[in-house]
């Protein structure tokens, strides 16, 4: 076998994997483009004989736009957040001799394995007391703890790589610290920090324990909410729960392909470190 | 000396939001997990604002109860499953992606899309391809002869455990993959070529060279396997809510029964704490080993 017919066997092979192990997602989409007597046909058919939006359709009469909004919401505000106070304290890690620096990263790591189910039920009677239980803080505040640690621990190992002459400079032009961070450092930081701002996007788009824990009100609940009670009311309509998973499924899947590169390196430095 | 304390103040002001907002959500549930599960809490204490001190009475009544035990079973059995071979798959995948070809690197990222959908909806959409008439396994093994009756993937109790042990490790597997290739990269090329000199073959080369030179890599993605694996939650609850008569039952979601649909708080808190002890003596062990290579 020559080098050429080597090169595209393994290409094939390799596309073959993929496709084996993505055909769930394959399989989700395409359900929901087909009609209930072609789901429960047998044998199956691999596309939809005849392609239908009658399922999206029907899911658009209920409130799912509601919680596609929701979602939108709490993931957008969480991630905000989570920028907002992990930026800077992954640069204070970095660059200035702080007391305790060990303990505050443990902190973060230990953090980042903690399961939600652990901090629910103290969480939920905090809340309770300070009254935001039925609003969109309770599942922000709490999703924030998820992209937090993941934020400070990789944007840290980015900050030790910029070197501190870029500051030092920036100093003796007359900037203190707050501004050579913000003019000189978060510059070259951004795409470190558009990888961290999508994971944390992630991670509370994903979440469902948080919502349907801390807000009764249905009004409030994100698409996972929303699917997770879809499912009692929709019973086997499979191809109308298929494309609410479909559109739960989209952002994630259009900001993976925008940031597919950088999203990769992120989370393997940043895992491993 | 003024200008040295000022620049020390200024690292503080940049850590400490970030520290504050983590202590109050995580570290004061945390101590207050502890004083709950020896309380008695429940919805009519939680309303009037106060509880009674029980002492450890709520672990001897978790002790006491067959679920619990089984749950404990359960998520032991559940982790170790899904680590195992979402480890093994991965790193076989890691292998594969590492030969030189085109579209490598490419396809090994858009796998990455199974461990970046919701859990929610990979849950919903394996429920539906495990349905015992309309599934695609059942169908697919059927139509080719593999089996005569439909696979009870969810509804049996002896089965719907390893369900979704499977799609877990669906789940996992590209996470594995691709810290598992990074360390691949990693690796000095010189050696392998002087063991292809000496005539190594292929599984010489893998069992003496890789192995051993990726050891610290496989020790923290296992480690890491086990602690995300271990909180497991959504799957369970999306997929079976812990039946078939508690055979999927894992810890996390019997602290969740308790505090939410028994609302007895202090029983879901005791039963957290269980979990994040053995949590807590895992991640002791993993951050001993990345403390030896790390610049902490």
């Amino acid at each position: 076998m020559n080098k050429r017919h080597k090169e595209w066997l393994l290409n094939i092979i390799g596309i073959l994997i993929v496709f084996i192990f993505l055909f769930p997602v394959f399989w989700m989409i395409v359900t929901s483009f087909k009609t209930q007597a072609e789901i429960f046909q047998t044998p199956p058919t691999f596309l939809p004989s005849e392609w239908q939006f009658g399922s999206y359709q029907e899911i658009m009469q209920n409130d799912i736009l509601q919680n596609f909004m929701n979602s939108l919401l709490i993931s957008s505000l969480t991630t905000l957040l989570v920028l907002v106070l992990a930026v800077p304290s992954a640069y204070g890690l970095a660059r200035f001799s702080i007391r305790g620096k060990e303990l505050f990263i443990l902190l973060f790591l230990v953090t980042q394995m903690l399961p939600a189910t652990v901090i629910l039920t103290p969480l939920f009677i905090l809340f309770n007391q300070i009254g935001v239980l039925n609003s969109y803080i309770g599942p922000i505040l709490a999703c924030a703890t998820l992209g937090i640690p993941f934020s400070v621990l990789i944007l840290r190992t980015f900050f030790l790589g910029i070197p501190r002459e870029l500051e030092d400079a920036a100093k003796i032009d007359g900037c203190n610290p707050l501004s050579a961070f913000l003019r000189i450092v978060m510059p070259l930081a951004m795409p470190s920090i558009i990888v961290c701002g999508a994971v944390s996007f992630f991670f509370t788009w994903g979440d469902l324990i948080f919502s349907v824990t801390f807000n009764r009100s249905q009004e409030l609940w994100p698409l996972t909410a929303g699917i997770y009670n879809a499912i009692g009311q929709y019973g086997i309509e499979w191809n109308s729960l298929m494309a609410f998973a479909t559109i739960s499924a989209l952002p994630v899947l259009i900001i993976f392909i925008l940031l597919q590169k950088r999203l990769v390196k992120g989370l393997a430095s940043g895992a491993v470190k | 000396m003024l200008k040295k304390l000022a620049s020390r103040w200024e690292g503080y002001l940049f850590v400490f939001p970030a520290v504050i907002f983590m202590l109050a959500l995580i570290g004061y549930p945390l101590i207050y997990n502890l004083v709950l599960s020896f309380q008695d809490m429940d919805l009519q204490a939680l309303n009037l604002g106060e509880s009674s001190f029980l002492g450890l009475e709520n672990y001897k009544v978790l002790f006491s109860d067959t679920v619990f035990w089984i749950s404990v079973k359960n998520t032991l059995l559940y982790t170790v499953g899904s680590v195992v071979f979402q480890f093994i798959i991965g790193f076989l995948l890691a292998l594969f992606f590492s030969l030189k070809f085109r579209l490598a690197s490419f396809l090994r990222g858009i796998t990455l899309v199974s461990w970046l959908i919701p859990l929610t909806i990979s849950a919903l959409l394996f429920r539906f391809m495990m349905g015992s008439e309309e599934g695609i396994f059942n169908q697919l093994l059927m139509s080719t002869g593999f089996i005569n009756d439909p696979v009870p993937w969810l509804t049996s109790p002896e089965m719907a455990l390893w369900s979704i042990v499977l799609v877990n490790i669906w789940v996992g597997i590209p996470f594995n993959m691709l810290l598992l290739s990074t360390g691949l990269s990693n690796l000095p090329e010189d050696i392998y070529e002087s063991a292809s000199l000496d005539g190594a073959n292929v599984f010489q080369k893998f069992f003496h060279i890789t192995v051993p030179l990726l050891r610290p890599v496989i020790l923290i993605v296992m480690m890491l396997g086990f602690i995300y694996t271990f909180k497991v939650f959504d799957l369970v609850f999306v997929m079976t809510g812990g039946g078939p008569v508690n055979s999927t039952e894992v810890l996390s979601t019997l602290a969740y029964r308790y505090s939410f649909n028994d609302f007895e708080f202090s029983m879901g808190a005791a039963t957290a704490n269980i979990l994040f002890a053995i949590l807590f003596l895992v991640s002791l062990v993993y951050l001993r080993m990345i403390k030896k290579d790390e610049v902490m």
